[in-house]
């Protein structure tokens, strides 16, 4: 269990631009859907911008306080 | 000496041609994302291959460390790692997979 703060600012210290939105899936706040909008994912393919946001949440994904994550990554012109 | 972990991925990834390392089996799926990925599969009538590594901690230490990828399932198409649904959604959209499974199977 994480709050959606605590889950953006994981991002925002890799990431510092990133505009997170964070929904909850099952109303447990440990299986998130999360949209992840960041300039630092110019120039990435999609696994690459999903590796990122994986190691951006190393620590709460390891520690089991997120259970199950489903990620879009996308720049801020919309790629 | 070979790792014999790396030795059994690499001849499921050659023998199948679409292969998921998930949870459960296929009559039984142990995780909301891999029946997704399941049922993402049979929308193309390709036949796949589900390998449970749930109670495998070394072999999926292992696939981790290979595809720099932390989670399961682990989706390979003809040798090559896919992700999971998060990638290959967009790329269904765009209309990438129906081609890149008829060239998988030779079609």
């Amino acid at each position: 269990m994480i709050s959606s703060d605590a889950l953006t600012s994981y991002i925002r210290r890799a990431m510092p631009d990133a505009v997170v939105s964070v929904t909850d899936r099952t109303g447990t706040m440990d299986h998130f859907s999360i949209r992840v909008v960041s300039n630092h994912f110019k120039g990435k393919n999609l696994l690459d911008r999903h590796r990122m946001v994986y190691q951006a949440l190393d620590e709460p994904m390891k520690d089991g306080r997120i259970h199950a994550l489903e990620i879009k990554a996308e720049t801020s012109d919309g790629t | 000496m070979a790792d014999p972990i790396e030795e059994e991925v690499q001849k499921e990834i050659k023998a199948n041609k679409i292969l998921i390392y998930g949870k459960g089996t296929k009559q039984m799926p142990m995780c909301g994302f891999t029946r997704e990925t399941m049922q993402f599969f049979d929308r193309y009538g390709y036949p796949y291959e589900l390998i449970d590594v749930l109670q495998n901690p070394a072999k999926r230490e292992f696939l981790t460390g290979m595809t720099n990828w932390p989670t399961l399932p682990k989706v390979f198409i003809d040798g090559q790692f896919y992700g999971d649904t998060d990638i290959l959604d967009p790329m269904a959209a765009k209309g990438e997979i129906e081609p890149l499974l008829k060239k998988a199977f030779g079609k």
